[in-house]
């Protein structure tokens, strides 16, 4: 079972997209952003997913905080949609939270999730 | 009147540079984040200089110029990412200046000047934009108020949402109907400013299902970790953070800089009361999000904790505005570990906050695009639907390059330049 925490804008779409798409495979849920970038750190959780309007800022901000700028990566910017290389990159090398911008959740959570689901299931 | 406003954005601009240079002070929530990774060593300043532009610039272009263009006054957005990328691309060091090696002075004098350039250019070439586009066959700068009525009157709408968001879908219908309620209540009643009354009676409800909520999950550790060693950085610089704040609220006051895109266009529509919701209900929205950053990094907001704009909007002249605004901005950073301290005890109101940035967000998505389409349409009746529609679209299956809070001002531009070059060649009139 993956475990995903999410936080920030538009939370609770995040959510509906990630279960949607990771079926029986992943556990959920909507946490305040210091609980779950603090989860992922105690390793409660596996991964962090936040929006905001710009995707560095609100959504990342505490998780760098927590987990180390090293630990977070920026899916997505105002401008600059996410693109699927860079995002297999990041879960391959270990990123554990991930920022996007709000207008993105559409095109990111998929791309973020499909690039987990293979390494997970490339794992086991 | 025009050099006053270039010398106050000088100013601004200036000092925005220099305390983003040192590190006291940044806007984006982003450059703030990995500020300590540049602090601490772990971050060359090239690296970090590119980051910064690469998640600034988008945002400054997409968002800050466009709602600056439909009004003439400056979205905060447009100054202090700019400043923001002209502090992070001089060099400079981090202790107090006094000790500092020659290439950071440097960088500090470089940073200064730069940014009293940009602040002073951003009016110049808004206003030299506004005159021209005014001598085209169609000045479709003179549409952009259209934008005002969805943006001004979807304020009330907001706490409901919010409440939808985080307490369920009955309990956000029965907010929304009680906010309805009390919009009425107060036109019958012949009250000033129905949509403010309802607002706050949505307030009300939102605050109601927070109290009530109580301490909802209890959260085994406290949330914010309070470090002794970033007060003491921010507390460092009180001095100059009442004089950011001392500018910002007289610029706010003289209606030259706004923070947020609902309050700028509310203000340029002479909505004050209106303007001054917007400034309240984003400072709460985002005062769990600022208070984190800046605990967690020592590195202080361009925005303060949101208040100043506030207390320039409510300020009778440009002095009280700057006395009240230095006030403001002092308590807020003295206030810092206080503000951590409630959300320690009540994390729920951290969820609170989201919701009301998320309902504040897709409002605004839905204002600027039905403002977007009226003002096309009155532009060119029939077209305009078509086009905003169209671009809309597009835009969203393009990978929504412009950012879609600023859809509307980015459409009326666009399709005002169409129409320009469709009488230009006698295709319309």
């Amino acid at each position: 079972m993956i475990k995903i925490n999410v936080s920030g804008l538009a939370a609770k779409e995040i959510v509906y997209k990630v279960a949607e798409l990771g079926g029986d495979q992943v556990d959920v849920r909507v946490v305040a952003d210091i609980v779950g970038a603090r989860e992922v750190a105690q390793g409660k959780a596996d991964y962090y997913f936040g929006a905001c309007a710009t995707g560095g800022g609100g959504a990342l901000s505490m998780a760098i905080a927590i987990l180390g700028y090293a630990n977070c990566f920026t899916v997505s910017t105002a401008g600059k949609p996410p693109k699927e290389e860079e995002i297999r990159e990041a879960v391959v090398s270990g990123k554990k939270a991930f920022g996007f911008t709000s207008d993105h959740v559409d095109s990111a959570v998929p791309l973020i999730m499909k690039a987990i689901l293979a390494q997970h299931n490339h794992e086991n | 009147m025009l050099w006053t406003k270039i010398t106050i954005m000088a100013i601004a601009g200036a000092l925005g540079a220099a305390l983003a240079n040192r590190g006291i002070v940044l806007f984006h929530d982003a450059v703030r984040a990995i500020m300590p990774e540049l602090m601490e060593g772990r971050m060359r300043r090239r690296e970090f200089a590119s980051l910064v532009f690469g998640t600034s610039f988008g945002l400054l272009i997409g968002f800050g110029i466009p709602f600056s263009l439909a009004s003439t006054i400056v979205l905060s957005h447009g100054l202090w990412l700019g400043t923001d990328i002209i502090g992070a691309w001089f060099p400079g060091s981090y202790g107090r200046i006094k000790d500092a090696d020659l290439k950071s002075r440097l960088g500090l004098i470089g940073s200064i000047l730069s940014g009293a350039l940009f602040g002073g250019l951003l009016v110049v070439a808004f206003e030299t934009v506004t005159m021209l586009v005014a001598r085209l066959p169609v000045n479709f700068f003179s549409y952009m108020g259209d934008l005002s009525g969805p943006i001004i009157f979807t304020l009330a709408a907001i706490p409901a949402l919010a409440v939808a968001y985080q307490y369920g879908v009955k309990h956000g219908v029965i907010a929304f109907l009680i906010t309805l309620l009390g919009r009425q209540l107060a036109s019958g009643m012949r009250l000033a400013e129905p949509d403010a009354w309802a607002f706050l009676a949505g307030m009300l409800v939102l605050t109601v299902h927070a109290i009530q909520e109580g301490r909802c999950e209890v959260a085994p550790e406290e949330s914010f970790v309070v470090s002794a060693e970033q007060i003491k950085r921010v507390r460092r610089h009180l001095p100059w953070i009442a004089v950011l704040g001392a500018v910002y609220a007289l610029a706010s006051n003289q209606g030259i800089l706004m923070e947020g895109p609902q309050s700028l266009i509310a203000l340029a529509q002479g909505d004050r009361i209106g303007a001054i919701n917007y400034t309240v209900v984003r400072a709460l929205s985002f005062l769990p999000l600022r208070t984190m950053s800046i605990l967690a990094t020592g590195v202080f907001t361009m925005d303060g904790l949101g208040f100043a704009p506030t207390l320039g909007l409510v300020s009778p002249n440009a002095v009280v505005a700057g006395i009240a605004g230095a006030t403001v901005m002092s308590i807020e950073a003295l206030g810092l570990v206080y503000i951590a301290k409630f959300f320690n005890r009540f994390p729920c109101m951290l969820k609170a906050a989201n919701s009301i940035r998320t309902a504040m967000t897709k409002l605004l998505e839905i204002a600027s695009l039905v403002g977007g389409m009226l003002a096309a349409h009155r532009m060119a009746p029939g077209f305009g639907f078509f086009a905003v529609a169209g671009l809309y679209l597009l835009n969203e299956s393009a990978g929504t390059p412009v950012v879609r809070a600023a859809i509307g001002p980015v459409a009326i531009i666009l399709v005002g330049i169409t129409l320009n070059l469709l009488v230009l060649i006698q295709l319309a009139t």
